[in-house]
């Protein structure tokens, strides 16, 4: 049997009989294969990137010095580990002195990523990966101004002294503490010990830097998860940039679903082709059976030709998209996260496979038609197989590709998604084929005699017409989601950093030095989003009950409520803020006796707050109530200072208050923060512009990745589209020939094939639009968290886009083909 | 060799019972020559679908080779086409991605036998294509196609030959050049021959007609010796 079917499969290869087969499964596995890599590869870049905000794969926080046999195991097993000891201290010089977070060293820092460090404040610095000298420290810029030193001089650091080496422009692990009033050091961790600076009970945290290859790192990250006490914290890349993580994720999602859309995509191209195949098969089927062939037999055949086509299939399109991705990521490796990482086994090899599954699933029910077909059929040529029933195709479909889906995504929301999305689809399409059938009648009795013989094709082989308005359809529905999604992303993403974003911070400012602060403002052509007063105060009652006696044990532990709030007044809602309960107060009522106060939302539902609870407020030693009339929900990514809580314009007055400002100051003007410095030592300046250069070039990467995978499935769902139009060729071809025969003129046949390709294009085109639409949205409010979006711009693209491919295409393919004589394409069908 | 009895079909069509065929009792011996004959719809070809076991009758019993085909399966009849049967047809059923070589191998690689291509080659050569075994039927004439057809029919050395009206696609002069072959090697390897026409002059070639009218035989009578209806069919040309 199998020289037999190694004779039949060299046969329909010369005769051309696999070809469109082959070519749709090699672009499956080409586009799995591909996509699947360069997914892989770019979402592990940015995990690199983001763990370059941390400094590290992973950080281990500690209350309590840190076993060093667990160090010593993360060593063994390969790992980088830097330990570190991070405390607050107070640097002095002179007769300054400031409040500092130290943060000391045994070893390299950072592990991920680099540090930057400069010889004067507020200057480009040098990127290096190292930890300072005993003996040295190094400062934030703005420590220099209030303690009055420069690089080079000593200052006082416990009961020892350290030379001042370095200034940090940038440092890892910045993002989560960009409002950590006190400013950085960095001092080797032997300092510590020599300064007598910790004593007992004084508030230190133990951290470790960890980092290394994902097989060694994973398995000591899980053994330290199952070792570590509650006080003790493990953070990944991801949760240490507030600001990424969104961002990185909602890219993630975005990849894997290309991903994903690829097995559909796949899936299509094959079912259309193998249906094809089979129908072309009935004939020999029929002729074996005459001959004598059993149905085990034939089955055995073509499970044959199947393996080989899946086994050349696979390893063409193995071969054309490994190729392919290194092609890719070497084109616009100036766009991509950078160092890019080398290609992984695990895509490639779920590529290959998922080729011989999706071939499995979407081919096979074609497959076992062939041997059903009655062997009567040789003096009967209208007899086809007994047709499998259509759930049991439908189910076999659909669940390999829920399988295929799983095994790549990994999200069974997301699978389920698509799933629902395919039922939906499935539903159009019968609808839509009751649709051209009525539209059929309709023409008939109406249109011109071309317009209507080009309909009667579309309506004389429905089945194959639903398949050709399905494959098309799910290909511009796949396309237009893609499409849609990634504009929503780039548009999210633009206004997360929207150009001229403040880039500096400045608080502690007192009350008499906010005029002065403007002018020197002003001076320098700075412009400021507006200068808001700060409280200091501490929550310490809630409804005429202290805390104790309002909040049970573990909402007495938020943190919100143990330590002092920086609270504010102000008039409108804050930019980043979204009221989501109760109304912001009207200029109109200004605060009588009681205040008004809006909450952050998470913080109300951690504390269990509702609108008309009363606050009470301890600052600087007097009392304040304040009614919460409204939540918020605050965006913590937008580089903005927060509020936790809010009180309405008045509510604060005669209390003590510093300011705090924000603008937006490019690297040339930043001479104007010395003049600052000096004129107001007191005030405390907070620099984002390196982090947010950092996270804008992440997002642009990001952006790249995201516009660069989103064209190549349009490119692979334009394969698909003309792997379609390669398949219906043929028919089209067979009755413009009998035409031309018959005696038709060519401009009858033309007219004829273009209102068939016309009108299959604006069905393919509006069960596009109404999937693509229906998908989107479940995907936006599913998996993006995105609030409904309508598109009613492609409702008339898409279809027209589907209208012109569909016909220019399937013109071209056949218009050379018309001009071959009549009795040769005749004698070939 | 082939025996029916009371062989009835009756099809459903558009909620009516229609009867294509009716108590159709027939006895073929070995190495005779028989045509069906009759006007279209007589019930010629569902006959021959029948007495090849292609479909199964709604009533009677059809015994081919001693193998009672109404009581077997589809796959069992096709084991017993694989042994016994051989095929001619009007459309010639020739596989379009096979060379003409090619398609009369495949009966002999059916029934597993050696020398397959040997076998093959000889036949062809017997059917006067020598020169054509490495074309594909869309480069040969109609008259080739139904040469390569005879022999790939009498390939595999079938005990029984159908051929449905196996020159009702040809003109005359490629019609006698193939019935001549058919009957020519029919006669050298000893074959039964069951032939559905209603081509005259084609039937008289055989011992036997069968008439079929609305379903039912009308006549079945043995025709002049096999040699005498030659010898007329010569002496006309």
């Amino acid at each position: 049997m199998l020289n037999m079917a190694l004779r039949t499969f060299r046969r329909d290869w010369k005769a051309g009989e696999v070809k469109v087969l082959l070519f749709a499964l090699t672009i499956a596995v080409m586009a799995m294969v591909a996509i699947g890599s360069i997914t892989d590869r770019v979402h592990r870049a940015m995990g690199e990137q983001s763990s370059e905000f941390l400094g590290a794969d992973y950080t281990f926080e500690s209350p309590r010095p840190i076993d060093d046999a667990w160090i010593e195991r993360g060593r063994n097993d390969g790992l980088e580990i830097t330990r570190s000891q991070s405390f607050a201290t107070v640097l002095s010089s002179d007769d300054n002195f400031q409040l500092v977070s130290v943060r000391a060293l045994d070893g390299k820092f950072p592990l991920k990523g680099t540090i930057e460090i400069a010889e004067k404040p507020f200057t480009q610095g040098v990127v290096q990966q190292a930890q300072p000298k005993a003996g040295t420290i190094w400062l934030e810029p703005r420590i220099l101004g209030v303690l009055g030193v420069e690089v080079g001089d000593t200052i006082d650091f416990g009961s020892i002294q350290l030379t001042v080496d370095g200034v940090i422009v940038a440092a890892p692990g910045q993002a989560s503490e960009v409002f950590n009033v006190a400013p950085k050091v960095l001092i080797h961790i032997d300092d510590v010990e020599k300064a007598n600076i910790v004593q007992e009970g004084s508030r230190l945290e133990h951290i470790l830097f960890i980092a290394g290859e994902p097989a060694a790192r994973e398995p000591y990250i899980q053994w330290l998860k199952s070792q570590k006490n509650p006080t003790q914290e493990i953070t990944g890349g991801k949760e240490g940039t507030p600001a990424l993580k969104a961002a990185l994720e909602r890219a993630e999602t975005f990849l894997r679903l290309a991903s994903l859309i690829s097995v559909v995509l796949a899936g299509v191209a094959i079912a259309v082709a193998a249906g094809r195949y089979s129908q072309r098969h009935f004939d020999y089927s029929a002729i074996y059976r005459c001959l004598g062939m059993q149905i085990r037999q034939v089955h055995k055949l073509y499970l044959w030709q199947l393996l080989m086509i899946g086994l050349i299939g696979s390893g063409l399109g193995l071969a054309l998209g490994l190729g392919l991705q290194s092609l890719i990521i070497n084109q616009f490796s100036d766009y991509l996260p950078k160092p890019m990482v080398g290609i992984s086994l695990a895509p490639v090899i779920t590529g290959s496979l998922s080729g011989l599954v999706v071939l499995l699933g979407f081919a096979l029910p074609s497959f076992l038609q062939i041997a059903k077909v009655p062997p009567l059929r040789v003096l009967r040529k209208e007899l086809l197989p007994r047709a499998m029933s259509s759930w049991v195709i439908y189910l076999l479909s659909i669940g390999v590709m829920a399988l295929l889906m799983w095994w790549q995504s990994n999200s069974l929301l997301l699978v389920g998604i698509l799933l629902a999305v395919a039922v939906v689809t499935y539903l159009l399409i019968r609808l839509i084929a009751w649709f051209i059938f009525k539209i059929g009648v309709w023409l008939g009795k109406r249109g011109s005699l071309p317009v209507r013989f080009g309909v009667g094709q579309l309506k004389q082989y429905p089945a194959f017409t639903i398949s050709q308005i399905s494959a098309f359809g799910l290909a511009f529905i796949i396309m237009l989601s893609t499409v849609l999604l990634r504009s929503e992303l780039l548009s999210e993403w633009q206004s997360q950093l929207p150009e001229g974003a403040p880039n500096h911070f400045l608080v502690n400012v007192q009350e008499q030095e906010v005029e002065p602060l403007e002018s020197i403002l002003q001076e320098s052509g700075v412009s400021t989003k507006g200068i808001y007063p700060m409280v200091r105060g501490r929550v310490v009652g809630l409804n005429d009950m202290t805390l104790e006696e309002a909040l049970d044990e573990n909402q007495q532990r938020v943190g919100a409520v143990r330590r002092e709030l920086n609270l504010t007044w102000m008039a409108d809602v804050p930019e980043a803020n979204k009221v989501t309960q109760g109304e912001w107060w009207s200029e109109s009522d200004v605060a009588d006796d009681r205040a008004e106060l809006s909450v952050g939302e998470e913080l109300a539902q951690r504390l269990g707050l509702e609108i008309g609870d009363v606050l009470k407020f301890s600052i600087g030693g007097l009392e304040v109530e304040g009614e919460i009339t409204n939540l918020r929900s605050i965006q913590w990514d937008s580089f903005q200072p927060n509020f936790f809580i809010i009180f309405e314009p008045g509510g604060l007055d005669g209390f003590p208050a510093s300011y705090i400002t924000s603008f937006h100051l490019p690297v040339e003007d930043k001479g104007v923060l010395n003049q600052i410095l000096r004129e107001m030592p007191t005030v405390t300046i907070i620099e984002l512009d390196a982090i947010m250069e950092q996270v804008q070039s992440i997002l642009d990467q990001v952006t790249m990745a995201v516009e660069f995978i989103m064209l190549f499935v349009l490119l692979a769902g334009i394969a698909v589209l003309y792997a379609v139009l390669q398949v219906s060729r043929e028919e089209r071809l067979l009755s413009a020939t009998l035409l031309k025969a018959l005696g038709a003129r060519k401009k009858f046949i033309r007219a004829s094939i273009l209102a068939e390709l016309i009108l299959l294009g604006a069905f393919s085109g509006v069960l596009g639009v109404i999937g693509g639409e229906v998908l989107v949205n479940i995907l936006y409010s599913q998996a993006f968290d995105i609030d409904l979006v309508l598109h009613p711009w492609y409702w008339l693209w898409v279809p027209m886009i589907s209208v012109g491919f569909i016909g220019i295409v399937g013109w071209l393919g056949l218009r050379h083909l018309l001009n071959q004589p009549a009795h040769q394409v005749l004698r070939e069908y | 060799m082939l025996r029916t009895q009371e062989l009835t079909k009756t099809v459903n069509s558009q909620g009516q019972d229609l009867t294509i065929l009716s108590d159709v009792s027939l006895t073929v011996n070995e190495q005779d020559t028989v045509a069906i004959v009759g006007v279209s719809g007589s019930g010629k070809s569902t006959l021959l679908s029948l007495l090849a076991g292609l479909d199964l009758p709604s009533g009677g019993e059809v015994h081919l080779a001693g193998e009672p085909l109404h009581q077997l399966d589809e796959d069992e009849r096709a084991a017993v086409r694989a042994q016994n049967v051989g095929f001619v047809f009007q459309s010639f059923h020739l596989l379009p991605g096979l060379s003409a070589l090619e398609n009369v191998m495949l009966p002999i690689e059916l029934k597993e036998q050696d020398r397959a291509k040997e076998r093959a080659t000889e036949l062809l050569e017997k059917v006067g294509l020598k020169d054509r075994l490495q074309h594909y039927p869309n480069q040969l004439s109609g008259g080739e196609q139904q040469r390569v057809a005879i022999a790939r029919a009498f390939a595999s050395e079938p005990k029984i030959l159908f051929a449905d009206e196996p020159t009702g696609n040809l003109d005359t002069k490629n019609g006698n050049k193939v019935s001549d072959l058919l009957f020519d090697l029919n006669k050298q390897l000893g074959t039964t021959l069951v032939l559905v026409t209603h081509d005259d002059r084609l039937a008289e070639r055989c011992q036997r007609i069968v008439r079929l009218e609305g379903g039912k035989v009308v006549a079945d009578n043995a025709v002049a010796t096999q040699t005498e209806a030659t010898q007329a069919a010569t002496a006309e040309q």
